[in-house]
This record gives structure tokens, sequence and C-alpha cells, in this order.
């Protein structure tokens, strides 16, 4: 178990090794570079004349006129040792700050969900796969078909409109409009959850839709599995039979698969949090794209994506604890 | 202990219904073993199924059928009458019928230790305590012939060898001590040593426990063997049922006897094997008359293609279902 | 020889003879003989829901193909006399009695009496009627054939018909939206190609040479696979310059699209190839002396070919997700461009559901486009798998 670990733990930082790269050349992809954005910025209607030597100047203050691989270095470097992201021009900042605690936003919603789809889909998907061919079978085919057809942003949107139906103006965001801006306490907390479901309802259900399926196939395989019928034959209550026996295992496809569930979730985030006004990590990465705010954005792509890779080797502990045989295979 | 009385099986399918098992009956003596053979797809397994009430959801078994069982208190009851759910079928299985089944790592589930799931039987069927069911488990595996039980109760059954395997699934069914043990080709996926082993083993265990035993194979050879009484089925008919001394040394039925030659034999290496011509017909396109007679060489053309055979008597307990007999033997049924 | 068949008696389940007709005889025939891909097309025909959303798409892809014919005005063209109007719909009667000719009514402009806005509303007593196959606005069939026929038209030519109402600067929707479908299927369909070509080459590759090879194409395709896409997708599509003119634009995206879409299919290619590779008939072929290329397309490539297409089908949903994603932030394609996604960019808010909900109507043939891809997928999926029964 150690050693199925420890590669575990190699393999994931080659991975972020490789993420990180790739993300800085997408930061660097925009034409221009930081020097320029940066004094348009602080120059434009100021009327004072900037030239290609003060460009330069600046250019060299911030260490753009080394090469590209010594300025990757440089950047992760910063990134590794001090927790430094860089700066955020738009903002005339750290990206730390700017991002603050924006990231705990992200992770709320993210767990919520989460939960959200697992507490649904494994369930029903368990049942559809016992009442194989029934009409609350179809219905849940159906349902699932337009989970994946309908865009989030519409879901998002039409979400919105109902609430407001029901509940008046004040939904979407992630708090109340007197809480955003107080200081963290238990009922700015719960204030928070007040808001989370909705966001978690129109991120999860596409997961939903994603995992039902999933589920209901491989508890179909199981409940045909000879170790099904043998320990039936030993006369265990068919309740207990069905939990203890497939239903264990068909866990076992939901635990593999968090990572693309997480980035699934990451994926949708930007768009729906421009239609539900949520001030988190997907809005903050949409704007800096909007604004070519590649520090920012750069610094988002990679913290999504690391959070992707450790639930990816969460998922894999996870599975590897569920399921004897995976461990045994490699050692 | 187990008699079982025109048993009819069909399964409700896409083209219709299809009757894999016809009107077979037969019976299974306390302390003996009754062998079944016959070639995939003539019905043996789902037979047995039927007797542990273990047929999928479209398997129906015919109202007319009795299964009557003697259990160790000695009441009688009818299985059939059981139904599919409910607690006097949970104490048959496992508690009163054992089965084991061909493919050992299938039948057990890979994610729980062996020991996890017989002392879950062990505790569905007798009322003892965690504790004291492991130690039933372990004497059950010593007994089996696994060497070092206290260890290997633990273990998963990846990390068993095949023919260790099959001895745990062999424990596993026998840990709630049943009275009477179903075993589905027990021995075809092993290696032929191995195989010799477990029959040796599942013998001795079947005389010690004083068990009555259904083995089903689909190896004559096997059967001679392990078996006091056998019952030779083809597509879904016994077509001949006696002591196994009879049955193998005087065949009746043109189907045993075609078994028997196509039987290779060490003391016959140089003689040619004589197989029985064809295929065995799918159950949904069951000849006509007397199932056999596409492939009989004795076939009585008019006859046995319009009528079913009766069941005939041959000798002591000895019966068969053919018309060749029709004038040396009488009618049973 | 016929009557030896027509009299083949083939034993039933009922015990009774059963004679096979030799019309069921030679449909069996048939049946053996047909080829892999007519079993495919035999087995889908059945398939109604599959076939009903097959049906689907080709009136899309036709509805985009014909978009000049189909669609009576330009896709910038305004009605400044309907702005933000609401669907015409055709009729046949009116309190003034019936026609055979469909027709709608005329707008006259009012001035609202509280907020002093211009409006348009319907005048019940002016009637416009419908005229089909008429000339009209000049434009470019398939994009080289000078037309000016459009599919129908209103017979007052300074009137102009408006299906789907009109956005907030008079333009149609209803020619929008043909317009868009062209622009968004397109893009589904270039960017299913580039990524095909990509997976294709890379896990064949990867397939086929394994070894190192594959492991470092391993760690490529893990890589891009543990980013969340659309933030990718963003990340790249931010990156295009802004005065880059729409055809640019355009094929900047496909190539974004296509770019990335191909690490599941080339796993699959992949893993198919790695397993077949030992199959005991690819070894036989080999031993029967046959060459590398003619045991790949002829002993290989055809027992995956099927599960490639299906793929592929079950693929486009994500493209045009995607695309209508990133249009609908603004990251995407640009107006003048119209995409479905560009056309919902104007339908971002619960205002709009309220006010002008026929801005929505491009949102129907996303759902639709998507499910008609995903259904027809799955319907494939069965058809193709070599073990059920077409009987």
């Amino acid at each position: 178990m150690l050693r199925f670990t420890l590669e575990r733990l190699v393999g994931m930082i080659v991975t972020m090794v490789l993420v990180s790269m790739m993300v800085f050349l997408i930061m660097e992809i925009p034409p221009g570079d930081y020097a320029d954005r940066y004094a348009f910025r602080k120059y434009s209607g100021t009327g004072i004349a900037i030239t290609e030597a003060d460009i330069e100047a600046i250019r060299h203050d911030f260490g753009l006129d080394k090469p590209m691989v010594l300025r990757y270095v440089d950047w992760i470097g910063n990134i590794v040792l001090h927790g430094d992201f860089g700066q955020a021009f738009a903002f005339e900042t750290d990206v730390i700050k700017v991002i603050g605690d924006k990231a705990w936003l992200t992770m709320a919603i993210l767990f919520g969900t989460l939960l959200l789809t697992y507490l649904v889909s494994i369930p029903i998907g368990i049942y559809a796969a016992v009442r194989r061919a029934s009409a609350a079978d179809y219905g849940l085919t159906i349902f699932s078909y337009l989970g994946l057809a309908l865009p989030n942003f519409l879901l998002a949107l039409i979400m919105l409109y109902f609430a407001n139906l029901r509940f008046g103006a004040d939904i979407g965001g992630l708090f109340s409009a007197g809480m955003a801006d107080a200081s963290w306490s238990f009922a700015k907390v719960w204030d928070l959850i007040k808001h989370l479901w909705l966001p978690a309802f129109v991120l999860a259900w596409s997961a939903v839709a994603y995992q039902i399926q999933t589920i209901r196939a491989t508890m179909s395989d199981e409940l045909n599995k000879l170790s099904v019928t043998a320990a039936r034959a030993r006369g265990v209550p068919e309740t207990r039979l069905l939990i203890k026996y497939p239903a264990r295992l068909a866990i076992n496809p939901v635990v593999s698969t968090i990572g693309f569930d997480v980035n699934r979730i990451f994926s949708e985030l930007p768009i729906v949090a421009v239609v539900l006004g949520l001030t988190e990590l997907g809005e903050l990465l949409l704007n800096a794209y909007l604004d070519l705010d590649m520090y920012v954005a750069g610094a988002i792509l990679l913290m999504l994506t690391f959070v992707i890779v450790v639930m990816n080797f969460i998922s894999d502990i996870l599975l590897a604890w569920l399921d004897p045989r995976i461990k045994l295979g490699n050692n | 202990m187990l008699k079982v009385e025109n048993l009819s099986i069909s399964f409700r399918t896409d083209e219709g219904l299809i009757t894999p098992v016809e009107d077979i009956s037969f019976e299974v003596r306390p302390g003996h073993t009754l062998g079944i053979v016959g070639e995939s797809g003539s019905g043996k397994s789902i037979s047995t199924k039927a007797v542990m009430q273990l047929l999928p959801g479209n398997g129906i078994i015919s109202k007319e059928a009795k299964i009557l069982y003697t259990d160790k208190s000695g009441k009688v009851m009818d299985i059939n009458k059981l139904g599919k759910k409910g607690r006097a079928i949970r104490a048959i299985r496992g508690g009163e019928i054992g089965m084991i089944f061909q493919e050992p790592m299938a039948s057990f589930s890979p994610v729980y230790t062996i020991g996890n799931q017989m002392v879950e039987t062990i505790r569905l069927h007798r009322n003892v305590g965690r504790k004291d069911a492991r130690r039933i488990a372990i004497g059950m595996l010593d007994k089996v012939g696994i060497s070092n039980p206290e260890a290997r109760i633990d273990q998963y059954p990846h990390e068993m060898s095949g023919g260790m395997r099959q001895r745990a699934m062999i424990a596993l069914a026998l840990s709630a001590g049943p009275a009477l043990l179903i075993a589905d080709e027990p021995t075809t996926a092993l290696d032929v040593t191995i195989q010799a082993q477990v029959l040796d083993l599942m013998r001795n265990l079947q005389r010690d426990l004083s068990m009555g035993m259904i083995f089903i194979t689909h190896d004559l050879g096997v059967i001679s063997h392990i078996a006091d009484d056998v019952a030779v089925m083809y597509l879904g008919t016994i077509v001949e049922r006696g002591p196994t001394d009879k049955v193998i040394h005087e065949p009746a039925h043109p189907y045993t006897q075609g078994l028997i030659k196509a039987l290779p034999s060490v003391d016959r290496l140089h003689d040619r094997l004589t197989p029985i011509p064809g295929d065995i017909p799918s159950p949904n396109e069951r000849p006509t008359g007397c199932p056999f007679h596409t492939r009989c060489s004795k076939t009585i053309v008019g006859l046995c293609d319009r009528h079913q055979p009766q069941i005939l008597q041959v000798g002591e307990d000895h019966t068969v279902r053919c018309f060749l007999h029709e004038k040396q033997g009488r009618a049973t049924a | 020889m016929t009557d030896m068949i027509e009299n083949r008696v083939l034993s039933g389940s009922s015990g009774k003879v059963r004679k096979e007709s030799a019309k069921a005889h030679k449909k069996r025939l048939k049946y053996y003989s047909a080829s892999q891909w007519t079993l495919i097309w035999w087995r889908f025909r059945r398939h109604r829901a599959a076939m009903v959303a097959a049906t689907v798409l080709l009136l899309m892809a036709l509805l985009g193909a014909f978009a000049e014919f189909v669609a009576p005005y330009g896709p910038t063209s305004r009605d400044t006399k309907y702005l933000d109007g609401a669907p015409q719909i055709p009729l046949f009667c009116d309190q003034n009695g019936c026609s055979w000719r469909p027709f709608v009514h005329g707008v006259t402009t009012k001035r609202d009496p509280v907020t002093l806005r211009a409006i348009s509303v319907p005048d019940p007593d002016k009637r416009v009627y419908l005229t089909f196959l008429a000339e009209g606005e000049k434009t470019d069939l398939l994009g080289f054939i000078p037309t000016s026929t459009h599919l129908f038209l209103l017979d007052d030519k300074r009137a102009k018909l408006h299906l789907w109402g009109t956005d907030d600067l008079g333009r149609d929707v209803f020619s929008r939206t043909i317009y868009a479908t062209r622009t968004s299927l397109s893009i589904g369909v270039i960017g299913v190609l580039i990524s095909f070509v990509l997976a294709l080459v890379i896990g064949g590759v990867a397939g086929y040479a394994g070894g190192w090879v594959d492991n470092v194409i391993q760690r490529v395709t893990e890589v891009i696979r543990v980013v969340p896409i659309i933030p990718l997708y963003m990340g790249l599509a931010a990156a295009m310059p802004k005065e880059w003119s729409t055809t640019e634009v355009y094929f900047a995206m496909t190539l974004i699209l296509g770019l990335f879409g191909w690490p599941t299919l080339a796993r699959r290619i992949r893993s198919q190839l790695l397993s077949i590779r030992s199959e005991d008939y690819v070894i036989a072929a080999r031993l029967a002396g046959a060459r590398p290329l003619r045991i790949i397309s002829q002993h290989m490539l055809p027992s995956f070919t099927s599960f490639i297409i299906v793929d592929l089908v079950i693929s486009f949903p994500y493209m045009i997700l995607s695309e209508t994603a990133l249009s609908f932030v603004g990251l995407g394609l640009r107006p003048p461009t119209v995409s479905w996604g560009v056309l919902l960019q104007q339908a971002q808010s619960v205002r709009v559901i309220e006010q002008t909900p026929w801005l929505f109507i491009p949102a129907v043939f996303v759902v639709l486009a998507v499910l008609a891809f995903t259904v027809v997928g799955d319907g494939l999926r069965d058809a193709a798998d070599p073990y059920s029964d077409v009987r």
C-alpha cells in the first residue's frame, strides 16, 4: 500500500510539472506581454507618452527580457517556494491577494456539488438497476438524456427564473446583500450554505445524469454475477445481499471517476458563475481572460488543475482501499 | 431426503416461452450421492437451481412439480410452495442445502475475505457469536485440507490458487452444516491432478458428514468415482436413471451407450473413439417425439420422431425412457 | 430446389412441425450474406428513437446548408420598425374573415403612453400576405451561387416577416438562427474531424509503437485530460488577437476545439490496437505472411471502426456545447458571425426570459442537436454491437 501510494504521488508530481508547463505556455500565447499591458494600463489617459524604451525598462524590471525557460523557472519557483503567483496588473496587487478567499468559496461550491451528486445519483442508480425496464427506469433514462443535453447556463437561467418567481429577488450570488463584505462568522457561513444549493444544483445536474448511467450499468452487471447467486444460495437476505455484494462493487466506478466529476464541475464553473453572479475563481478566471490578466488566469488554472490532480490521487487511494485486488496487482 | 417429481422449467423470453427442462423426476437418498450427467444445455444446472429457488426472474417452475425435502429435524416440505423470497427458503439455502459452483473465483465476492463470507453464512444459520463463527470457519477450512487455516481465513479469494479456492468454496458451502450438498461441475475448471484431489475430498467429506449430495458433471468418468446413483439428462429430460454400476455397465439408453463409447480410456489407447454424431439441438428447437431421435443410430422411423417414449423399468431401480425397451420393460409412469 | 427449400422441416419448440416459407428463407439467406455495414444499418433502422434523431439532424444540416434560401433575410439586416418584436405567427383567419393564403398583421408604430418610447404593435386590420419562393435580398447560395430567391417572404416588400420575432436591433431571430445552425454544426464537424485525425495519428503511434513512445504520449494525454477543458479552451480563445477577422476567428475556434478533443478517442484507439495486436487471428495473419499494412487495414481496423464512428458521433455534443459556452461568455466567435452561442449572448439574464423569451429559440436548437447526436450515438452503438441480433 505504501509503495502504491508513493508511486501515485510521484505520478501526480510529474503530471503537475507538465501541467504547469502547459499553463505557462497558455499564459505566453496572447500577443504582447505583461510589460506592454502594464504600460498601457498605467499610462493610457494620463497624457504621458511612452516609448519603446520605457516598456523595455519595465520589461527588465519584471525580468521579462529573460529567455522563456528562465521565466518559467522563476514563475514556478516563486509559486512552489514562496506561494507567490506573481502580479495581477488589473488590480495592481499580488495575484494571491486578488484570489483571497475566493479559493475557499470555490472549494465550498465544489464539495457541495459533489455531495449533492453522490447523494442523489448513487441510490437512484442502484434503484434503476434493480428495477430495470420499469417506468421509473425509463423516466430516469429520459432525465439523464436531458442532463447531458441542457447547456448548464440555460439550466442556470431557468433555475434563476423560477427561484425569482418563488423566493423573490434575493437569490443567486453566494451571499445575501449585507453579508458579502462581512467578516467570517457563523452567520456568514450559514448564509453561504443557504445560497449554495442553487449553484450546486446546476453544477450537479449533468454529473448526476452521468453517474446514474454509470452506476445503473455496473450495478446491472454486478447483479448478474455468480457471486450474487452464490450468496443468495447461502441464504443471505435480499436487502443485505444487494448492499453487501453488488452495490458495494457498483460504488467503485463512482470512486474512480471523482476526478472526472471535479473536472466537469470546474469546467462548467466560469459559465454558471456568470449567470448566477457567483464571486469565485471561475468568475475571476473568466474576467482575467477577458482582461488578458494572464498571471491571475494562470494561477487559477493551475489551482483548479491541482485540485483535480489531488482528487484523482485521493480517488486512486480510495479505490485501492475499496478494492483489495488493485493494490496487490501493483505489488 | 430430496424427492423431485414432474419438474418442468420454462423461461419467458422475447421469442416466447421456452422449456429447457421437461417433466423430470429424481431422488437423493440420505447419505448417498446422485450424479447428474449431461452435455451443456441439457438442463442439469437449471434443475438444481430450481431446487434452491434460484432461477432468474423470468424462470417459471411448473405448478404440478413437487420438490419434497426432508429437513434435519425430519419435517417434510415442498420447496416449490415456498417461493423465491422469505424466511423459509432462506433457511434452506445454505443451512439445509449447500451449493458449490463451477467457478470458485466468480462465486466468491472479490472484495471480502474468505473468512468474512464464511462467518456471514455461519451466523445466518447458526445461533453463534462472531468469535465462535470464526472458530467454526477455521475448523471447516482445516477439514477441507487448507493448511494454516488461521492465516488463510483472512485472505482474499484472488490470493489463493485455483484448487485452494475450490476447497475454500466447499468449506464455505459446508460452513453452515447443510444436510445436502449440490455441486455444480465443481471440478471442471481445475487441472486434472487437482480434480482428483477435490473429488477425493468431496467423497470423504460426504462420508464423514453423512450428507446427501447431488453431483453435476458432463464427465461419466467422474460419475463412476463419486456417485451411488446416476441420472443421465438429454435436452431437458432424464433419459436413464439407476444405480451407477448398472448404468455404466449395462447402459440401456442409446445416448448413455454413446456417452460411454465416447469416453477415452487408458486401456483402449489404440482404439478410435466413437463420438455421438451431431450437435445437441438448442432447447427452443427441441425435436418432436424422443428428443434424441435426431442423433440416435437406432431410431425407429415413424415412432421415435412422433411419440414421446414412456419411462420404463429395466432393472431394480433402473429406468429408461426409450422405445427399444418397450417389450422387456413395464411402464412405471 | 425451391421445393426442397420450401419443404424443409424445422422442428418447432411447441413440438409441432413448422415449415419455412420461401420468403423467410430468402430473408435468412440475405441476413447471412449481408456485410457488416448492411447489418449495422438494418439494426440501426429498427431503433426508432435513433431514426427520429437522425432525421432531425439531417433536417438541421439541410437548413444550415441552404440558409440563404431558407432564411428570408440576412443575419445582420435590421428592421428598425420592429425592435424587440414578438414572433409573428402566420394566420389563415382573423376577425375580418378567412383567406386561403397565410398572412400576418401589419405593424404600426405607436408611442407608449407611459414611457413615451416608440413601440411596435400589430394592426389587426392590416393584412400582409406571405408568398413562397419569392425574390428578395440578393445572397450567395452555399456561399457561391448568386440567388435572390427565398423560401418565403411577405407580399409587401416594405414589410418584413419575423416568424420568431426580432432582437433589440430589429434583426430577424429566425434568419439568424438558421445561419447560426450552419456555423455551429460546421464548427462541430470540422472540430470533430481535426480531433479524429489527431486521435488516429497519436493513438495509432502509441498503440503500434508501444514502449517509451507510448509512455510519453500517455503522459501528455493525461495532462490534457486533467486540465478542466472549458477554462483551457477559454485561455486559448482569449489569446486570439482582437483584430482578427471573423473568418480567422472561426478557423481558430475549430482548431482550438479540435486540438484538445482527441485524448478520449486516442486512448480508445491505442488500447484497441494494443489488445488486438496479440489476438490469435492477427498472429495467424502475420504467420500467413501478410504485410503490416494489410494486417492493419484488413484485420485490425475493421474490428473497431464501428466503435470509432460511435465515439465520433458522441463527441459532437461536446464540440457544440463547448462552442456555445465559449461564445456565450464572449470568448468564442464574435459578432457579426452568428452561431447559437453568439445568439444566446443576448439571453444572459432573467429579464430576457420575462420580456423577450423568443431570444431563447437558439437554445432549443442546441438542446435538440445535442440530444439528437446523443441518441444517434446510442443507436449506432447498439447497432454496431455484433452480438445484438437483428432478426
